[in-house]
C-alpha cells in the first residue's frame, strides 16, 4: 500500500508554539502523519517543510528542534539511564562528547534536572535501562526528550498502556514544552489542547478548537455514526 | 554546571577501546620495518589482478582444492555425527530428565575438554609423527577437536533452552528421551542445524591450514607458491579458494530456505567423496602406533623432569598470552572502527568484501607476507592473527547490523546527531552486547590459534611445540600440550564468566 493510500492530507500547517491533538480510529493514519512529520517516512507526493525549509534537507540545528516521543520508547538498551538521557543532547555536541558520554557520567546536573522534571529517582542515574520498570523506562524516554529541548514534540499514542498517574505526568510534561502534535485515543483529554485534528480513513476531516467540537463529531470520527 | 566523569565505558565504547592496542603494534612494526620488501608486496598486489592461467598449474590447484574439499567434507561429516552424540551425552538437561542428576553430563564435558583444547594443527603434527603422511591423519586432526567443540556447543544449546513444556510432558509419564526430543529438540534444532552448517566452512579453513603445514591439498600449493615468491600462481589458488568459499556460503544460506537444493548439494558432496578415489589422496588406513611415542616417554623417566626445566615457561606462556591479547584487541576493534569510519548502508557491502578477503588468506600466509616488510616479532604475529580473525568478527558485525536494521541511526540523525554519532549510538550500540559476547568466545579461538603463528613470532608455546615435534622431543611435547590444555581451559572459564556478565551467550562459530 502506498503512502498516499494511507494518508491523503492535502495541506496542513502547525505552528511551533501550538498544542495539537490528533484523533482518529486505529488505521486512520495518525502514526503515518507523525512519521511523516519527523522525517522517518517520506511522502510519495507533495512536500514537508519546517520553517520554510524542506524537512528532508534540514540543517543539524534545525533537526534537533523537532523531538519525537516514540510509543515503543526506543531506548538504547545497552546504555545506562544517564547515557540514554544524554543521547538526547547528541544534536548539540560532537563525536568526542559522544565518546565521553559512553565512558561515564557527563553533565550530571543537567541530567538530574530533567530527571527531577519527570519524577525519576536520582539514584537510578547509573542504572542500566534494562533493569527499570515499564513506567521508569517511559520517564527515561521523556527525560531524553527534555534533554533534547525541542521546540515541537511529536508523540504517537504516548499514554497507551500507562496507569492513570503516569499518564497524567507524561501528558503534563509533554504539554509543558513549547509546541506539540500528539496522537491520542482519549477524546476526554482534548480540552487540554488548543487545536484538534481528526483523521478518518487517511483523510483530514476535522480541524478545530476543542470547544467547537461536538460529541457527535467525535463519535463519527471513530466510526460510530 | 558541574561536570563529573566516572570512567565506566559503555558497551558500544568497549567494542572500540581495544583499538588502542593498534598504536603500539603499528609503532613496533614501523620500528622493525624495512623498505626492502616493498617491491615484493607490490608484486603480490599485482598478482591479484594478474593471476596465472597456466593449464598445468590450474590442474594442480584444482586437484589441491579437491583434496582440501574432500578432507573438509569427510572431517565435517564425521565430527558432526560424533558431536551430535556427545552433545546429547554432555547435556545436563538430558541426564536430569533420565536419571534426575546432571553429573554424567559434567563427566562427559570434563572428559571432552582436553580434546577440544588442542588445536587441529597440533593434532595434525602429532598424528603425522606417528602415522606418517596419510589423508586420515588430516581428517582425524580435524575430527578430534571439532567433535569435542561441537559437542560442547550442542550441549550448551540444549541446556540453555528453558522449555516450559518439559515438566508438563514429564508429568504425563513419557519416556525421558521421548520427552526431551519432543520438548527441547525442536526448539534448538534450527540453531544446531545452523551451527553444523557453519562447521563445514570452518573445516575447509582447517584443512587449508593443515595443508600449509605440509598435510597436502591447496594449502600446500599456496605455501609452495609463496615460498618461491610466485605470487601470480598463489593468486590463482586464492581466487579458486574464494570461488569455492563463496559457493559454500551461498549453499549454506540457500539450504535452510530451499531444502531441495540441500538434497542436491548432499548428493553432489557424496559424489565428490566417491570421486576422491581417483585423486592423489591416500585414504588407506594408516599404519603406525602410539607405542613408539609412549616407549620413548617411559624409557627415560628423568627426561620428564629435564624437559620440564628446559624452557623458560614464564616467557613462553607470557608471549603466548601477549599474542592472544593483542590479536584479540585487533580482531575486536578493527570492524567497528571501520564501520564508524564509513558509516553508511552502501559501504557495508564494501566492508563485507574486506572481511571476506581477510578470512580468505590463511593466517600463516598473512604472517609470511607481513614478514616481507618487517622483522619477526610478537606484534607481527599478533597482527597476522588479528587481521584474519577481524575478518570473522567483521562478518559477524555486518550480519548483526543488517539483521538489527538502520532505523535507530535514522531516528538519531533526525534529532540532529551527526551520521557517525548516530551509528555509534544506534546500530553499533544495539549489537554491541552480542558482538562483545562473540568477541570473548573468539579470544578462546585466538588462544588456540597462536600455535599457527608461533613460528613467526619465534616465541610462545606454539613455536616451542613445533620445534619440539621436529626434534622428536616427546617429553617436551607432552608438557607443552599440557600447558596448552590448561591455558585454553582457563581461557574458556574466563570467557564463560565474561559472557555471563554480558548476559549473552555467544553461539560458538
Amino acid at each position: 500500500m502506498s503512502l498516499d493510500q494511507r494518508l491523503q492530507t492535502t495541506s496542513l500547517t502547525i505552528r511551533a508554539d501550538e498544542r495539537v491533538v490528533l484523533l482518529g480510529a486505529s488505521g486512520a493514519g495518525k502514526t503515518t502523519l507523525i512519521k511523516l512529520c519527523n522525517g522517518s517516512l517520506q511522502p510519495s507526493r507533495g512536500a514537508l517543510q519546517w520553517r520554510g525549509q524542506p524537512l528532508k534537507r534540514l540543517p543539524r540545528h534545525e533537526r534537533r528542534s523537532i523531538g519525537t516521543f516514540w510509543q515503543d520508547l526506543r531506548l538504547v538498551e545497552e546504555l545506562s539511564v544517564v547515557q540514554n538521557i544524554n543521547s538526547g543532547a547528541l544534536g548539540r555536541h560532537g563525536l568526542i562528547w559522544a565518546l565521553r558520554n559512553l565512558l561515564g557520567v557527563l553533565e550530571k546536573d543537567a541530567c538530574l534536572a530533567v530527571m527531577q522534571e519527570v519524577h525519576l529517582n536520582p539514584s537510578l542515574l547509573k542504572r542500566a535501562v534494562t533493569e527499570l520498570s515499564g513506567g521508569q523506562r517511559q520517564r527515561v524516554a521523556l527525560a531524553r526528550l527534555l534533554r533534547q529541548s525541542p521546540e515541537l514534540v511529536l508523540a504517537d499514542e504516548p499514554l497507551s498502556a500507562l496507569d492513570p498517574v503516569i499518564a497524567r505526568d507524561v501528558l503534563d510534561t509533554l504539554l509543558s514544552l513549547p509546541g506539540c502534535l500528539i496522537s491520542l485515543h482519549r477524546p476526554d483529554l482534548i480540552h487540554r489542547f488548543e487545536r484538534v485534528l481528526g483523521l478518518r480513513n487517511g483523510a483530514l476531516v476535522l480541524d478545530a478548537a476543542p470547544d467547537m467540537i461536538s460529541k457527535t463529531q467525535l463519535e463519527w470520527l471513530y466510526g460510530r455514526s | 554546571m558541574v561536570v563529573r566523569t566516572f570512567v565506566k565505558p559503555a558497551l558500544p565504547l568497549l567494542t572500540l577501546l581495544p583499538g588502542l592496542c593498534l598504536i603500539p603494534v603499528v609503532a613496533i612494526l614501523v620500528r622493525d620495518g624495512h623498505g626492502g620488501g616493498l617491491p615484493l608486496l607490490i608484486q603480490f598486489a599485482q598478482g591479484a589482478v594478474q593471476p596465472s592461467f597456466d593449464p598445468t598449474l590450474l590442474k594442480s590447484l584444482w586437484q589441491g582444492l579437491q583434496i582440501t574439499g574432500v578432507t573438509a567434507v569427510l572431517s565435517w561429516a564425521i565430527s558432526s555425527g560424533l558431536g551430535l552424540i556427545f552433545g546429547f551425552l554432555g547435556s545436563r538437561t538430558l541426564w536430569r530428565t533420565v536419571l534426575g542428576t546432571p553429573w554424567p553430563a559434567v563427566l562427559v564435558r570434563r572428559l571432552l575438554s582436553p580434546f577440544r583444547a588442542i588445536h587441529e594443527l597440533i593434532w595434525g603434527l602429532l598424528l603425522l609423527q606417528v602415522y606418517g603422511l596419510n589423508a586420515w591423519v588430516a581428517i582425524a586432526a580435524i575430527v578430534i577437536p571439532y567433535s569435542a567443540l561441537m559437542a560442547r556447543v550442542l550441549a550448551d544449546q540444549i541446556d540453555c533452552h528453558d522449555s516450559p513444556a518439559l515438566p508438563v510432558l514429564q508429568g504425563s509419564g513419557g519416556l525421558a528421551m521421548a520427552v526431551l526430543l519432543t520438548a527441547v529438540f525442536p526448539a534448538v534444532f534450527a540453531s544446531i542445524k545452523h551451527h553444523i552448517g557453519h562447521r563445514l566452512d570452518c573445516a575447509l579453513r582447517s584443512a587449508l591450514i593443515l595443508g600449509v603445514f605440509g598435510l597436502g591439498g591447496l594449502g600446500t600449493d599456496l605455501m609452495l607458491s609463496l615460498q618461491s615468491l610466485q605470487f601470480r600462481d598463489m593468486w590463482s589458488g586464492l581466487w579458486l579458494l574464494a570461488i569455492a568459499m563463496v559457493l559454500l556460503d551461498f549453499i549454506l544460506q540457500t539450504i535452510p530456505r530451499r531444502p531441495r537444493i540441500g538434497f542436491v548439494v548432499g548428493i553432489a558432496l557424496v559424489l565428490l567423496v566417491v570421486w576422491s578415489a581417483s585423486l592423489n589422496l591416500d585414504l588407506s588406513w594408516p599404519s603406525g602406533s602410539f607405542g613408539s611415542v609412549f616407549s620413548g616417554l617411559v624409557a627415560d623417566r628423568n627426561a620428564a623432569t629435564a624437559a620440564l626445566f628446559e624452557i623458560n615457561w614464564g616467557a613462553a606462556i607470557g608471549s603466548t598470552l601477549l599474542i592472544t591479547l593483542m590479536a584479540s584487541c585487533i580482531a575486536t576493534a578493527v570492524p567497528p572502527l571501520l564501520l564508524l569510519l564509513s558509516p553508511s548502508q552502501s559501504s557495508l557491502r564494501l566492508q563485507s568484501l574486506i572481511w571476506a578477503a581477510l578470512r580468505l588468506v590463511p593466517t600463516p600466509l598473512t604472517a609470511l607476507l607481513l614478514l616481507v616488510m618487517a622483522k619477526p616479532s610478537l606484534p607481527l604475529a599478533a597482527l597476522a592473527l588479528g587481521l584474519h580473525h577481524s575478518g570473522v568478527m567483521g562478518r559477524v558485525l555486518m550480519k548483526d547490523i543488517r539483521e538489527t536494521g538502520f532505523g535507530s541511526a535514522q531516528i538519531l540523525e533526525r534529532s540532529g546527531a551527526t551520521v557517525r554519532m548516530s551509528w555509534l549510538y544506534g546500530p553499533l550500540a544495539e549489537v554491541s552486547r552480542s558482538y562483545l559476547a562473540y568477541a570473548s568466545y573468539r579470544c578462546d579461538v585466538i588462544l588456540r590459534d597462536t600455535v599457527v603463528v608461533g613460528i613467526v613470532g619465534s616465541a610462545g608455546l606454539g613455536w616451542q611445540l613445533i620445534d619440539a615435534l621436529s626434534s622428536f622431543h616427546w617429553w617436551l611435547v607432552a608438557w607443552l600440550v599440557l600447558a596448552f590444555i590448561v591455558l585454553t581451559l582457563c581461557g574458556e572459564t574466563i570467557t564463560d564468566q565474561l559472557q555471563q556478565r554480558l548476559n549473552c551467550k555467544a553461539v560458538g562459530l
